[in-house]
């Protein structure tokens, strides 16, 4: 009796395991005869211009490598920091790949300051970062004696959200912001609540009979930072002054909201709740289910589109950066390979829109390249 | 003793009941009704998770399977050679360091806490110990492979390795094996021991002929249970630096020369797809996918371990 009993066990695990597997090669058999899945730009991996002139923009002082020195070189490049910047160079390394398949480059994101921590220790080439260097970073890589190269790679507006069926807002100026989640509006669980502070700081928006539900990025975030920075800090700081709130809280959001790392959780709870309010990167809420509301940052309504971020219209965006070790970015030929190939066409342009970031402008796009080409050392 | 000690006026009322069936046993009746509802639920939901993920992976599996075996960590989701070759590549190479340096060390360690060990102070306060690290969590796992074996043993795992990484789950799951391994040993019959000794058997003999194999099947439950725990394990690998984004020149599954290198495991190749989706939906469906065969690998897994365990106890 007993033994049957575990007999059984086993065979409806292994059956289990096997219904599993079954269904799924016995689908890989029957599409072996189709065409791969449509990869959009992935497709012509191999096909992209790498044979016109790809380091020309890099040419200069630091010299470029040719197509066929590309495919000699070898070694490793390791790249860390901002999970917003990472699928950039991510894509970059992609494509990189099939023109450097000597080239070993490895990327990751634990976020911009933990990359800073590992770049200014010297175990990462490349740091991802989605706001410039702080100054405490900056000395530390400094006591380390790490020089770095900042080069801007694209631009992330930050998307401001409510919910598709919130009707009543469409538009918000910076002091709306301000008064929904700056540090005066601690308790404001309405929108309404919001606009008595609105009005006492010049604005004209309507806030609807709504209950506000926040979610947003958490501190430890760049994209926090950002908002507040952008946002927050100018009115913040004019407050201050004003005596209305403190000094230290000029450059802060309230803390009773509720704060996720992970976008995908923002923008679910953007999706969850009626009266929702939060932000988040561009590229993770453009293809979500959420409304983006226009912003007004004093020369009226910019919705958030590719052009108006790229052109700075919209006034609630940010740039991208990597930080490249200066001293490696001499020495090695695979980080120098690797950052010509990034200040290409195919890196800054083609990856950076690949994954759904805005490319930077024609003459931002120069002034990076220059930058790398002169080897423009900051600190 | 008199009876009326022993049976009282309840027990008394409830063998009547039965034996002449006057009453219904309704509580009876209620309490096994709950228990099936509690099982019914349990297999309820996780069968609507399990065809929820198969449905949504389903376009991979059914469309690509092969390339997604294949693939590894991409920036986009339609990218034909997306995939999870590098996280069970990772995964695998978890596994062995977990049989190879918790298995022997958290059965000798059992055997020797419950047959050689002294039955004092000593002993019950390391068992305690023992129990107590077991429920550890993960986290701090991970915050000792990083401080240990990434920084403190770095000539020897190569930094942010899936050496570290291997050793870190073994430590982590050593302590589960340890207490499994010693219930299976307590779980012998003493009269199989002293039946040995009369036998004129020493104590190494007795171990090995007598409670090794009679205890081997709950032994190896616990221990292969443990070792799909390592395997799912997310936390201590992002602190002992799994990579998330790209991870360049790989080689074979069973390269032994890349142990010292950067790696990814499943569970955080699936977590960084989740993350991804908000800006790529299509990654939903891949980690969807990359769930399902992480399920199989772990239902093989556990297959093993019931095959093990029922070829032990026959020969017991």
């Amino acid at each position: 009796m007993r033994r049957a009993g575990q007999v059984w066990q086993w065979s409806g695990a292994v059956i289990c395991a096997a219904a599993l597997f079954a269904a799924a090669c016995g689908g890989a058999d029957g599409a072996t005869g189709s065409a791969p899945a449509p990869g959009g730009a992935s497709g012509d991996d191999k096909g992209f211009g790498i044979g016109g002139d790809p380091a020309a923009p890099g040419a200069g002082q630091g010299g470029s490598l040719a197509q066929r020195e590309l495919e000699a070189i070898s070694g490793t490049v390791t790249i860390s920091g901002s999970s917003t910047v990472e699928p950039i160079s991510v894509r970059v390394a992609e494509l990189f790949r099939d023109v450097a398949p000597g080239v070993d480059v490895t990327v990751d994101g634990p976020g911009t300051g933990d990359g800073f921590k590992l770049f200014c220790a010297g175990e990462t080439d490349i740091s991802n970062a989605s706001r410039p260097i702080k100054s405490p970073e900056a000395e530390d890589c400094a006591a380390a004696g790490i020089g770095w190269i900042e080069l801007r790679v694209g631009i992330d507006g930050i998307a401001v959200m409510t919910n598709r069926g919130n009707d009543a807002v469409d538009c918000l100026s910076f002091e709306d912001l301000y008064a929904l989640v700056g540090p005066e509006s601690v308790g404001y669980t309405n929108w309404s609540d919001a606009a008595r502070l609105a009005a006492e700081l010049g604005s004209t928006t309507s806030f609807p009979d709504l209950e506000l539900d926040i979610t947003a990025p958490g501190a430890e975030s760049g994209t926090y930072d950002s908002f507040v920075e952008i946002v927050l800090e100018g009115i913040g700081d004019h407050r201050a002054e004003e005596g209305a709130i403190s000094g230290d809280e000029a450059a802060t959001t309230r803390p009773d909201y509720v704060s996720a790392a992970d976008d995908s959780i923002i923008v679910g709870g953007i999706e969850g709740a009626a009266g929702s309010f939060g932000w988040v990167g561009f590229a993770y809420a453009v293809n979500a289910g959420v409304k983006l509301l226009d912003i007004d940052g004093g020369d009226g309504c910019v919705a958030a589109t590719p052009a108006t971020i790229a052109s700075g219209e919209y006034p609630v965006s940010r740039a991208l950066y990597i930080y490249v070790n200066a001293e490696r970015a001499a020495a090695g030929e695979a980080l120098t390979g690797f950052v010509d190939f990034y200040m290409g066409e195919t890196g800054l342009v083609q990856a950076v829109s690949d994954v759904g970031y805005v490319t930077l402008t024609g003459d931002a796009r120069a002034e990076t390249v220059a930058d790398w080409s002169a080897r423009v050392i900051g600190g | 003793m008199r009876l009326g000690r022993v049976f009282d006026d309840r027990t008394r009322k409830a063998v009547t009941s039965t034996v002449y069936k006057r009453t219904r046993d309704v509580k009876g009746a209620i309490f096994r009704t709950l228990l099936q509802v509690a099982l019914l639920v349990a297999l309820l939901v996780l069968a609507v998770l399990l065809v929820d993920t198969v449905l949504d992976g389903w376009s991979v599996l059914d469309g690509r399977l092969g390339d997604f075996l294949a693939g590894g960590l991409r920036s986009q989701s339609g990218d034909p050679e997306l995939g999870v070759f590098q996280g069970i590549r990772g995964s695998l190479w978890i596994a062995v360091f977990v049989i190879v340096l918790a298995f022997p060390l958290g059965i000798g360690a059992a055997i020797y806490l419950e047959e050689y060990a002294p039955r004092s102070r000593l002993t019950s306060f390391i068992e305690l110990n023992i129990r107590n690290l077991a429920g550890v969590p993960s986290v701090v796992y991970g915050l000792l492979g990083l401080a240990i074996f990434v920084r403190g043993l770095e000539d020897i795992t190569g930094g942010k390795s899936v050496t570290a990484a291997g050793i870190t789950l073994a430590v982590l799951v050593l302590p589960i094996v340890i207490i499994t391994s010693s219930e299976a040993i307590r779980a012998v019959p003493g009269a199989l021991r002293e039946a040995g000794y009369g036998a004129g058997a020493t104590k190494w003999e007795v171990i090995r002929t007598q409670i090794l194999p009679y205890a081997a099947p709950g032994i190896l439950t616990g221990t292969l249970l443990s070792l799909s725990r390592a395997i799912g394990e997310a936390a201590p690998l992002i602190l002992v630096g799994a990579v998330t984004g790209f991870l360049g020149g790989q080689s074979g599954l069973l390269d032994v020369t890349q142990l010292q290198e950067r790696f990814t495991a499943m569970p955080i190749v699936i977590t960084r797809w989740v993350q991804q989706s908000g800006r790529d939906g299509g990654f939903a469906t891949a980690a969807a996918a990359a769930i399902v065969v992480m399920l199989v690998v772990v239902l093989l897994l556990n297959s093993a371990a019931i095959f093990l365990r029922n070829h032990f106890e026959k020969k017991r």
